[in-house]
């Protein structure tokens, strides 16, 4: 048997685990003791949920589709198809005809070599990854307020902050090795504010929580301020000496009132005043958010009001004192940073920027396209257009996790031709043309970069099954017989690549990761920065920016014919789409996804616990079992989206963030119908007078 | 910072650290049981006892402060027959030798503890597979207190009690209806703490019955 310590391939925490194999099999995974973000601790996916890695479905060889059915394939068939029909359709259509997505899930070699297939081998900026649909806001709105894309401070900031404020996110399901974190801090005295339409687990460990209706984040924040400027609260020194823009965003809140704010968000004003004054008055506070702010039609905003809500208070850039987005899947913060985005190379340095483009056209001996590319919705319209004819999708299955499956399914129905690189049949492979075997976390080497910016070492544990490839062994390949030699014999040769291309990452290396990562940014000589901003922001003159932001309404909201709202989320037992989590003993403790819904409005409805009932939206149509519990507010709905037989994301429309594009999963108008044919609910009659 | 002399290996340590962590930072190997790094010293076993220059008794090292000018032996003789009579008397108590690879069996050797000198009544077996992940040996709970503590302190699921008194002490997870029925969140810092394999992951059953 042996053992390697690698980096969990879940959510974004970024867990040091020990893999523990015997051949081709995992035989138990164990937290490494001093893993930097988990600390000798793990979850039931990142210890348990290992058994997808040998399902008997995994893919073994490479599918191509002949006569309308998708058959096994030899490599060589498989990759002349793709060189053959992507070469015939750039001849014909350009390159922008093609464009390509990289997966938060996969390494950051992986990635990187992703976005330099689509930008050298062929020509196109028409690169993007799944963190469009789930972060993007964040790093939009962190480098508008500070300059850099993540984190400003590190996991063991909570250990250290007198309160914790959180919005929008559900740690104990999502992120649990930080739930348990927060939790451990909070049973020591930090004090805790939660601010999220349900009421989270953590709620109960806090000192105040805030539901506000869903879609109205925006008012919370600027209610906050205004009783933190109204009340002194404000830290004069810090806003005089380190931003701008404070004098707009004061005369923006002087009419956001507590008062005002009950009126949109439905929080109490006493509530709010509360919250204001536990973040104000503590010497230190960290803020924690997730999905639940960014994946609204305001979330950039959002994101940037908190950096106001921060900055105002000077609790920023110390210790206990740090800003904290919980990235969804691994790779998130990663795949972002490697330039697997269509407007920017790595770093987020802008596609159009002569300099940093020709310090890329000199390494791959190729010139690069200066403008900007797809981003992942508008691949979806440009395909339905007739203009975009082609895609490789590598570790997204976006037919069943993109908003709106039903505009989703037209586009890829319209392609000429589709490349899906995975690790199981899904949804989308069933549009493919072409199917490559790839391999899980547990099966590659590189490096993930995880929620505090940490970049860490992913060993193998286990080889690909059966044909099966590596990821970054088959993006090589692709690239080389479409003419463009990469030239790398690993990742680590990519890695180091990346690092001489990128001053931020410039002294990152496969020997200097060793157990504990590196935060970037990494200097030449390997100092690694656990706290950003400690004396300036990474804007021109150093200043962080204010951003006047009012509150507008959500794309989406409740009237006669849609009453509900509908809020979509995780639970802790399976993860995203569902893909390695279904095919683990973990569905013996959670089987299906189901509607949580208040007992006011069960009631009302005549729908009781565990019965089928119907969700109509303004664009689809879902069956679902109900739970009817107290965890979620009257006037909402909320599910997760693990199971494809859901198809949660037909109820989505094409509502998305006003700067990112990130679609508005988290308000969705929606009619809910009791739908069994033996309802449970016995509706009592009403007492006469 | 205090100065502490173990085994006459000079060492300077932090406030607020311990004998333990003396020993430790000398280079000194002292049994444990039911010690966890990511747990606060809990004390229960007796299991680290070292001699102290100027006590009358071994003290428990994972409990005891540094104090500037300690003179630690660890390997005095009353505390070692201490320990040993402790891991000893767990021995006793088990149906069987502990798991190859378990921090009991492997302190047990260190210790020369092999067979028990007293025999009588050992636990009968009671297993609960009830769990897909989490399997319980009831027999092999040596009660140290880790798997409370890491669903406790670590976690904070708090799903797990200790139960009985005596021979009969043992744990339970939520009202010893099983893990499922209880607020556990199967993150298994229970089993990954366990010296005894009373908790383990049910994946390494099989390969414990083939040892």
């Amino acid at each position: 048997m042996a053992a390697v310590t690698t980096t969990c391939g879940y959510c974004g925490v970024g867990c040091r685990l020990e893999a523990l194999a015997d051949g081709d099999r995992i035989v138990s995974i164990s937290p490494a003791l001093d893993g930097p973000a988990n600390e000798g601790h793990t979850c039931i996916k990142g210890r348990f949920a290992h058994g997808f890695t040998r399902s008997p479905d995994r893919l073994r060889t490479p599918l191509i589709r002949e006569d309308g059915e998708l058959r096994p394939a030899s490599w060589e068939q498989a990759l002349e198809r793709i060189v053959s029909e992507l070469g015939r359709i750039k001849t014909a259509h350009g390159p922008d005809a093609i464009a390509g997505l990289a997966s938060s899930r996969a390494t950051n070699e992986d990635c990187y070599a992703m976005q330099r297939l689509m930008r050298a081998a062929i020509g196109t900026n028409n690169i993007d990854n799944c963190s469009r649909v789930c972060h993007s806001p964040t790093s939009f709105a962190l480098r508008r307020s500070f300059g850099l894309s993540g984190a400003t401070g590190s996991f063991t900031d909570i250990d250290r902050a007198e309160v914790a404020l959180m919005i929008g996110v559900n740690p104990t399901q999502g992120h649990p090795v930080v739930g348990a974190r927060i939790k451990q801090a909070a049973l020591r005295g930090c004090r805790l504010i939660t601010i999220d339409p349900r009421r989270i687990e953590l709620a109960d460990y806090g000192a105040i929580h805030l539901s506000p209706r869903a879609g109205t984040n925006a008012a919370v924040v600027l209610g906050l301020c205004h009783v933190i400027r109204r009340d002194g609260l404000v830290d004069q020194e810090f806003i005089a000496a380190r931003t701008e823009g404070y004098e707009s965003l004061a005369e923006l809140l002087e009419n956001c009132t507590p008062e005002a704010t009950e009126e949109i968000t439905g929080i109490p004003a006493a509530d709010l005043e509360a919250a204001a004054h536990l973040y104000g008055e503590a010497a230190s506070a960290s803020l924690l958010w997730g999905l639940g702010v960014t994946e609204h039609k305001y979330g950039s905003e959002v994101v940037q009001l908190l950096c106001n809500l921060a900055m105002m208070t000077g609790k920023v850039g110390k210790p206990g004192s740090a800003l904290l987005p919980l990235r969804g899947q691994n790779n998130v913060q990663g795949s972002s940073d490697m330039g697997a985005l269509p407007d920017v190379y790595t770093s987020y340095r802008p596609v159009d920027d002569d300099e940093v483009a020709a310090s890329f056209e000199a390494e791959w001996g190729v010139p690069l396209s200066r403008r900007k590319g797809l981003t992942i919705p508008q691949m979806f319209d440009a395909a339905i257009a007739g203009e975009l004819k082609a895609m490789y999708v590598f570790g997204e299955d976006v037919a069943q996790t993109d908003p709106d499956t039903a505009h989703v399914a037209a586009a890829l129905e319209n392609l000429e031709f589709l490349v899906c690189q995975e690790i199981f049949e899904n949804e989308t492979t069933g549009f493919a043309d072409v199917v490559l075997p790839a391999s899980s976390f547990l099966e590659k080497e590189g490096t993930f970069t995880n929620a505090e910016r940490r970049f860490q070492a992913v060993e193998a544990a286990i080889p690909p099954p059966g044909e099966a490839r590596t990821d970054f062994e088959i993006i090589g390949e692709v690239s080389r017989r479409l003419g463009h030699e990469m030239g790398w014999e690993s990742p680590w040769d990519a890695l180091d690549e990346i690092a001489r291309l990128t001053p931020q990452y410039g002294g990152v290396s496969r020997k200097r990761l060793g157990r504990d990562g590196l935060q970037w940014p990494v200097r030449e000589d390997g100092t690694d920065s656990p706290i950003l901003y400690d004396a300036s922001f990474d804007r021109p003159g150093g200043r962080g920016h204010f951003a006047a932001l009012p509150y507008k309404a959500p794309g989406d909201s409740a009237d006669e014919e849609f009453p509900l709202i509908l809020v979509t989320g995780r639970v802790l037992q399976h993860y995203n789409a569902g893909t390695m989590t279904r095919r683990t003993a973990n569905v013996d403790l959670v089987d299906r996804d189901r509607l949580e819904i208040h007992p006011d409005d069960a009631a009302r409805l005549w729908i009781g616990d565990g019965d089928r009932v119907s969700v109509r939206s303004r664009v689809g149509h879902i069956e679902i079992e109900a739970q009817v519990n107290t965890q979620i507010e009257p006037g909402h709905v909320f599910t997760s989206f693990h199971f494809p037989e859901t198809r949660t994301n037909l109820l989505v429309g094409q509502s998305s963030d006003v700067n990112t594009s990130c679609p508005e999963y988290k308000v969705v108008a929606v009619d809910v119908r009791p739908f069994s044919e033996n309802p449970s609910f016995e509706p009592a009659l009403g007492t006469a007078g | 910072m205090s100065t502490v002399t173990v085994d006459g290996v000079e060492v300077e340590m932090e406030a607020g650290a311990t004998l333990l962590d003396a020993a430790k930072a000398a280079g000194r190997w002292v049994p444990t049981l039911c010690f966890d790094e990511r747990q606060a010293p809990f004390g229960a076993c007796r299991v680290c006892l070292v001699g102290l220059a100027d006590s009358p008794k071994p003290v428990p090292a994972c409990t005891t402060p540094c104090r500037d000018g300690m003179e630690v032996e660890t390997e005095q003789p009353a505390a070692r027959r201490v320990a040993g009579a402790v891991v000893e008397l767990a021995l006793s108590e088990l149906p069987g030798r502990p798991a190859a690879g378990t921090e009991l069996a492997r302190v047990a050797e260190r210790l020369d503890v092999t067979e028990p000198r007293w025999p009588g009544a050992v636990h009968e077996r009671r297993g609960d597979l009830r769990h897909p992940y989490l399997a319980l040996q009831h027999e092999l709970c040596i009660s140290c207190g880790r798997c409370v503590r890491a669903c406790d302190e670590v976690q904070g699921a708090f799903a797990l009690t200790a139960t009985g008194r005596g021979f009969e002490a043992n744990i339970a997870a939520g009202l010893d209806a099983g893990f499922e029925d209880s607020t556990c969140v199967s993150c298994g810092a229970c089993a990954d703490t366990c010296p005894t394999d009373a908790i383990t992951e049910i994946g390494l059953l099989p390969q414990l019955s083939e040892e």
